[in-house]
């Protein structure tokens, strides 16, 4: 039975306010008895983690329904907001955007205008051309930086866990060894196994 | 890992609306989680399967009445215990709720083969688990592997938070004696 101010398995479960997991520690230190009784449950919370999850043997999927099917306007519309739409996206705001430069520009004089047109509509294509793909190679940068720096996080948080897993486990291992034995020895004294 | 940073909310409004497409992304993300899910309380793979793609399917079906997209989780666990006793009272249908237990044709278990999880460890938990009753279990599958708050619990299970933390303190006392029993420790 333990004397501990709060049920220590809601400590374990992380189910208690943080003022209350303060004065479990603080009870935890001082207290021999709990200590032993959180060291059993973190072992055995320990042990249960050493099963893991099983992959599934054959993957689900749905097809499409035309009664459930979307229309294409919605389609477009996912597509847009997808992933994938994300360099379309900026393409067509910049195109937008250099529509809305030409129109609101004062219109020079008519012969300069006529050459300015005919380049125009080249640099223009090309402009944009070249600010997607500028856009589309920042993100990607971006992303890939952002993966890498994430894979290296989760990387050495497995380190670390697996390092703490391991001289659990190890101590865990030694005391069910242990018990086994005494089991053993006393199935023995009692007449012998059966 | 970029298709995570969509969240299930949005593929659930998406799917809600007809688009079959976020939906089997939401299935792939579920599958094996519900799957292992139904394999601790079913015992067996191919209940364990069977039940998954009735879960998934009655799921996509209602995903309508679901009012709250960010409480999909507890919601789909909900149906998929329903789902899974429904299958053991049909096999069953002279024993009460409160006694069904899942067929044992097989452990229902993957035992650990790495070296950071001793096979022999394994089997002493899956056998300690064995043990259990089946609502012990299930609670232990839900908090444990599956990491659902106590109030989420009482919604799955249909029942109050108490009888959910009685469940689940009442088998980890029972585990916590076979996995790291007090003799062993030296301590009396």
């Amino acid at each position: 039975m333990s004397c501990s101010p709060f049920d220590l398995k809601d400590f374990l479960l992380q189910e208690l306010a943080d003022p209350q997991r303060l004065q479990v520690e603080a009870h935890v230190q001082a207290c021999r008895s709990c200590r032993l009784e959180l060291d059993r449950l973190r072992l055995t919370q320990t042990a249960l983690s050493c099963l893991r999850d099983e992959e599934i043997p054959q993957r689900i999927g749905f097809v499409s329904d035309k009664i459930f099917e979307p229309s294409r306007w919605r389609r477009w519309w996912a597509a847009l907001h997808g992933s994938a739409g994300l360099g379309f996206a900026s393409a067509a705001m910049l195109s937008v955007a250099l529509i809305v430069s030409v129109a609101t520009r004062p219109a020079p004089a008519p012969r300069v205008a006529e050459t300015a047109k005919t380049v125009s509509d080249d640099e223009i294509r090309q402009r944009i051309e070249r600010a997607a793909a500028a856009i589309d190679a920042r993100y990607a940068q971006r992303t890939e930086q952002l993966v890498k720096d994430i894979e290296l996080r989760d990387r050495e948080e497995r380190r670390a866990s697996r390092a703490m897993d391991e001289m659990q486990i190890d101590y865990l291992q030694r005391n069910l060894q242990a018990a086994n034995r005494r089991q053993y020895v006393a199935s023995v004294s009692d007449g012998g196994p059966r | 890992m970029i298709f995570r940073a969509v969240e299930d909310a949005d593929l659930i409004q998406r799917a809600a609306k007809g688009d079959v497409e976020a939906y089997n992304l939401l299935v792939s993300r579920w599958e094996k989680p519900m799957y292992n899910y139904l394999l601790r309380i079913a015992g067996n793979r191919e209940d364990a399967l069977d039940l998954t793609q009735d879960v998934l399917l009655k799921a996509y079906q209602n995903l309508g009445k679901l009012e709250e997209p960010g409480r999909f989780a507890p919601w789909l666990y909900r149906i998929a215990h329903n789902e899974a006793y429904t299958m053991f009272r049909k096999r069953r249908p002279e024993t009460g709720v409160e006694n069904v237990e899942p067929r044992r044709t097989e452990t229902g278990i993957t035992v650990g083969g790495s070296s950071v999880f001793p096979i022999e460890l394994s089997l002493s938990v899956a056998s300690a688990l064995g043990r259990l009753s089946a609502e012990q279990r299930e609670a232990v599958v839900l908090k444990i592997y599956r990491g659902f708050k106590f109030e989420e619990m009482a919604e799955i299970l249909d029942c109050p938070v108490s009888t959910v933390k009685s469940r689940l303190y009442t088998a980890l006392d029972l585990l916590k004696e076979e996995l790291a029993p007090l003799e062993a420790r030296g301590v009396s």
